[in-house]
């Protein structure tokens, strides 16, 4: 049971950064945190076992059906916010445009002037 | 009527129902998108995400009873999160090698992801709420959830500024290379992730693994940068409009 023994792993990483939240009061999530610990643990190891990518792929592959139930949540709240949908709609779509923009714009400045030099 | 109530209870009664509702969902979903030759306007979690809400209203189960079974699916996403480490492992050269531009655009495309909409919505005259709600849009959701209670947001608000978020940002995001002339997937994929979280991560794996790498990066950077902004903000803004 590769798979399983991976799922322990990414659990147990989880866990720690619960852990490591409780003790240091930090405003991050645990799988967060998790995430680069299991990065920095498999740099120091040098590889991916097997069992850690067999439990990681279908998960990550699974990512977007894991937010879905939180995210159909704001069918339901519809009704209450009647009348403030448009603002929220204008600024939701016209604030993620310019900063994709803006991102894109600075990588590729910040990129350019460092393959110059 | 009343059987019907009953049958409805009697399978409701375990997580099953709603676990078995959103696997429905979710695999038609992604049917009707590959039916569709996926476009890039509509992804398949929105499909998804709009039949199984067509469902739930049509047999009339509770939001509050269908969520407390889909746990067993939600709490998955604390391991999927840990999982992401694997790509970034695997990509580290690669990012390494772009520390130095990746580390100088975080703080600032961060900032501004959150600013661009806050500044809209409040000249489009929305209350404290709905910004508090809104301010988290483009941080990976078990973050962004912590970020919005402590600022005194809707937690229901802001899954669907999520939502609303992720999906836009990839149409932008193509649109965006194309005026920039960017075909490098690193940038798309880091771009992807930083405004998109996790919905941009995903498609950013499609796109390709090293994509899907800078995007897990963009995504948990964003998230970490972000919690530590917008509650020092929120408590700077509180003190200006108290003094006022």
């Amino acid at each position: 049971m590769p798979a399983l023994s991976g799922f322990l792993w990414l659990i147990s990483y989880w866990l720690i950064g619960e852990v490591v939240i409780y003790f240091t009061g930090l405003p991050v999530s645990s799988g967060v945190i998790g995430m680069l610990l299991l990065c920095a643990t498999l740099a120091l190891y040098g590889r991916v076992p097997s069992s850690i990518a067999a439990a990681a792929q279908p998960l990550i592959a699974l990512l977007a059906m894991l937010i879905m139930p939180g995210v159909v949540g704001v069918f339901f709240i519809i009704g209450e916010l009647a009348g403030q949908w448009t603002a929220i709609l204008i600024a939701l779509v016209a604030g993620t445009l310019l900063s994709v923009v803006t991102t894109l714009w600075l990588l590729k400045r910040l990129i350019g002037q460092s393959y110059d030099r | 009527m009343t059987a019907d109530l009953s049958l409805l209870e009697l399978l409701t009664a375990t997580p099953l129902f709603a676990v078995g509702l959103t696997l429905v969902a979710y695999l038609l979903g992604n049917r009707l998108f590959q039916r569709l030759k996926r476009p890039s306007w509509l992804p398949a979690i929105l499909i998804a995400a709009l039949l199984l809400a067509g469902a739930l209203a049509l047999i009339g189960l509770p939001y509050p009873i269908y969520q407390q079974g889909a746990i067993w699916l939600t709490v998955l996403l604390g391991p999927a999160t840990v999982a992401l480490g694997m790509p970034l492992y695997q990509q580290l050269p690669r990012i390494v090698e772009l520390w130095r531009p990746l580390a100088i655009c975080l703080p600032i495309a961060a900032t501004l992801a959150a600013f661009y909409a806050l500044a809209i919505a409040w000249l489009l005259g929305s209350s404290d709420t709905i910004l508090a709600s809104i301010a988290a849009k483009s941080v990976t959701a078990p973050i962004a959830i912590g970020i919005t209670e402590q600022l005194g947001g809707k937690v229901a608000l802001l899954m669907g500024a999520l939502l609303i978020t992720g999906v836009i940002t990839i149409p932008c995001v193509s649109i965006a290379a194309r005026l920039l002339h960017i075909d490098d997937e690193r940038l798309i994929g880091f771009a992807l992730g930083l405004n998109g979280h996790a919905i941009g991560t995903v498609r950013a794996f499609e796109i390709s693994p090293a994509a899907g790498a800078f995007a897990s990066l963009g995504m948990s950077l964003t998230g970490i940068f972000t919690a530590i902004l917008l509650p020092l903000a929120w408590r700077l803004l509180g003190m200006s409009s108290g003094y006022a």
